[in-house]
């Protein structure tokens, strides 16, 4: 449009009425460019002002934000001892969160969210949305089936249990005892591990040598495969009617006796906790590694990262593998906490459920993913008779982040210099710490 | 190795019957599968959300059906063609509408933007959510704020009522051709036909191959970029619309929210096991992939039908990533 010098709309008022189709066209294209400047002046006009309200709002805020500057530079002059301290605090303010209610007269949204099933569901999804972070958010690569993952745990668990053999049992004839917790079975879940990380090598060193958005069609389809699969083997995964009787773990060392009883027990929580933690350490030592960096190299430009000498398939296949263990881990410990498993629980809505929570909390970010799988599993808890929107809304917000924000909830300084474009130099070695 | 014989032998015994359900079928995928190809030849990017493309037109071929004209039984004459037809362009225009739509709301922000290649995706995965979630909710008792939606759609599958009365019109190696299976081979032939001239000797087709090829380049030869790239989503849109017409006529299946994500990922297969960007690649490898399947059925059962695909979709990455007749993108 902006080719050709044509007269300005107001000459073209003055001229008779002409109804020569091209005379009508041009006075399109004038109204039409006319309309685009207002736009662009409407446009500028909201960015002043919106610069206006938020340099205001700074100013008014001075006395809350200047101090807790001051604080914050102070944690990171001595983040020796300041960031463990932190830690340790966030850690216990989390264990404490289902006595909540015990102790303070909550409104019923409240009571709902802090209860052991509802926060033992968080703690869970947040140990996947870890795990997929290290895939998506680290390593760049996008992975839709991570629900097979989770499968391939759960089976594990139900298979080296008994429970299988169980439910076989009751399905024929023969006598079936419920199989009960003993201490080997702790074992369960480091053979969950492995079993997810052949898995993930097995997917992985195939398809990861392709470009990203096949990966993320195979992954789809891995998962689809893996629950049809386990849906029709069925002597080896009981087919459509699933594993029951996994019992629920215990600790009996000596007089000390913990028994983690039904799917409302707190106790699931705890235990999910003790992972989160763990994994976030090990994650966050990851990141800050060489193979971190290695990762950061990789999602930024492949081509340029294996000219730099990074492995990078065997860096991919690290992210993957990582991603899938830490699935396989969670898978064990749902296992045991729902006690029955069937293969239309994996199916495809899940592994998307815990991509948006990555997304939301955003990519690349450990604190992000766990603040977006407590979004993603507690809001539709707290506002209960929206549950059926959930879904919906999901699909709405992931567009709109990835319009409007797609750094997330709370970015990694790193990352958001990145998916932001427009980056600085000077603002990314800022960033490097990650 | 003996197993490998059986699985001959059982194919053997159906071959004819396996090649007419697979050439059917194929030829719904090979339609579904150049939305992906298209859109990938010009914007370098999986569209997620065409198997909801796919999904919608399920419904438009319902409302036609059920709530235009208000059919319970099998039709037969000039009322026949024209319900069909009516059908069809219903579909088309949902399909290719929302398709327009999708590229309009979760692809240019994106593109204006010059955002990473997993942003796309991620919108698309979103949006492909959205209208899911969106046909769920319109079972006419949900609201979005002070809007009730209307009773279009809802959790269930819905049963569309059967226009064509299913009959026998020749016998090729003793295999029946049904009416429904010439009138899916017909159509797709036509409309595969139509689009190969259109892509090739039309001035908008010329547009389409010129951005393929190299997008900068084409802008600065006067090429008008956005509306080529809209006019690729309508034309993918407008075929899925088709297919998904078509797929309802012959497999008699329901309208239905999920129902777009198989289809979906086998057109998906189809359009990599061709070469993906490239046209003609499509439609071979859409054939091909209902053949493969279709000879699966005999051979290992059906219930593994839907695993074929994907087996043969990661073999063909495997060993031949660029697709059997190669990525000639814009060619």
């Amino acid at each position: 449009m902006a080719r050709d010098d044509k007269p300005s709309a107001s000459t073209q008022a003055q001229e008779p009425a002409e109804t020569d189709a091209r005379t009508l066209g041009r006075r399109m294209k004038d109204a039409r460019r006319e309309m685009a400047q207002r736009r662009g002046a409407f446009r500028d006009a909201r960015v002043t002002a919106y610069g206006r309200v938020r340099q205001a709002a700074g100013r008014q805020l001075q006395p809350i934000t200047k101090p807790l500057g001051v604080f914050r530079e102070k944690i990171e002059e001595n983040r020796k001892w300041a960031y463990p301290l932190i830690g340790i605090l966030v850690i216990a303010a989390a264990a404490l969160l289902p006595f909540l209610s015990e102790w303070f007269d909550l409104p019923d949204w409240a009571r709902r969210a802090t209860s052991g099933s509802a926060l033992a569901r968080v703690a869970l999804f947040a140990l996947f949305a870890l795990g997929l972070n290290v895939v998506v958010g680290f390593a760049g690569l996008l992975d839709l089936g991570y629900v097979a993952f989770w499968l391939i745990g759960s089976y594990t668990a139900g298979i080296l249990t008994g429970a299988h053999s169980y439910t076989q049992a009751i399905g024929g004839a023969g006598t079936a005892v419920e199989p009960t917790w003993s201490m080997w079975m702790w074992l369960i879940i480091p053979a969950a591990l492995v079993a997810a990380v052949i898995a993930g090598v097995v997917l992985g060193s195939p398809t990861l040598r392709l470009r990203g958005d096949y990966l993320a069609i195979v992954t789809l389809g891995f998962g689809e495969i893996l629950r049809i699969t386990a849906n029709n083997l069925d002597n080896i995964t009981g087919g459509p009617r699933g594993v029951r009787g996994i019992p629920h773990p215990a600790i009996t060392i000596g007089d000390i006796n913990i028994e983690w009883g039904t799917l409302l027990d707190k106790k699931y929580y705890w235990l999910l906790l003790i992972f989160v933690v763990l994994w976030v350490i090990a994650i966050r030592m990851l990141d800050n590694s060489r193979i971190g960096r290695a990762w950061v190299a990789i999602r930024e430009d492949e081509i340029a990262a294996a000219a730099m000498g990074v492995p990078v398939v065997r860096m991919k296949l690290a992210a993957f593998a990582i991603g899938a263990c830490t699935a396989g881990v969670g898978g064990v410990i749902y296992a045991e906490q729902v006690n029955f498993i069937n293969p239309p629980t994996f199916s495809i809505i899940q592994s998307i459920l815990i991509l948006a929570m990555v997304v939301v909390g955003g990519m690349g970010s450990i604190p992000g993913a766990i603040l977006g799988a407590a979004a993603v599993v507690l809001l539709p808890e707290i506002f209960r008779g929206f549950e059926d929107y959930r879904f919906f809304v999901f699909g709405f917000v992931l567009v709109l982040l990835m319009i409007f924000r797609p750094q997330g909830l709370l970015p990694s300084k790193r990352r958001k210099a990145e998916l932001k474009g427009h980056v600085v130099e000077e603002q990314l070695y800022a960033a490097g710490g990650g | 190795m003996e197993v490998i014989g059986d699985c001959f032998s059982a194919v053997g015994d159906q071959f004819w019957d396996q090649t007419r359900n697979g050439l059917t079928l194929g030829a719904i995928y090979a339609m579904i599968a150049l939305g992906y190809t298209m859109v990938y030849g010009v914007l370098q990017l999986i569209n997620f959300a065409h198997s909801e493309v796919f999904m919608v037109a399920t419904f438009a071929t319902l409302y036609a059906i059920r709530d235009w004209f208000d059919i319970s039984e099998p039709q037969s004459g000039l009322m026949l063609i024209f319900v069909l037809l009516v059908a069809l362009m219903a579909s088309m225009i949902a399909s290719g509408g929302l398709a327009v739509l999708v590229e309009r709301f979760a692809y240019r922000p994106l593109r204006r933007r010059g955002a990473p290649r997993l942003s796309f995706l991620i919108s698309a995965i979103g949006a492909s959510l959205f209208i899911q979630y969106l046909f769920v909710l319109m079972d006419g008792q949900h609201y979005i704020g002070p809007i009730k939606l209307p009773a279009i759609a809802g959790p269930n599958p819905q049963s569309i009522p059967e226009v064509m009365d299913t009959q026998q019109v020749f016998s090729l190696f003793g295999s029946s051709f049904s009416n429904k299976r010439v009138l899916v081979i017909v159509a797709a032939a036509l409309m595969l036909f139509i689009l190969d001239r259109f892509v090739r000797q039309t001035r908008l087709g010329r547009g389409i191959r010129a951005v393929a090829q190299d997008a900068e380049a084409a802008s600065m030869m006067g090429v008008n970029i956005d509306a080529v790239i809209v006019t690729t989503f309508l034309v993918g849109g407008v075929m899925a619309g088709a297919a998904g017409m078509l797929f309802v006529q012959v497999l008699g299946a329901p309208a239905f929210w999920f129902i777009g994500f198989l289809p979906g990922i086998k057109a998906f297969t189809a359009a990599v096991l061709g070469g993906i960007g490239n046209i003609r690649g499509a439609m071979l490898g859409g054939l091909l992939l209902g053949l493969v399947e279709a000879y699966s059925v005999p051979c290992l059962g059906a219930q593994w039908l839907n695993v074929t695909s994907f087996v043969v979709l990661v073999l063909v990455l495997l060993f031949r990533p660029s697709g059997i007749l190669g990525e000639e993108v814009g060619h």
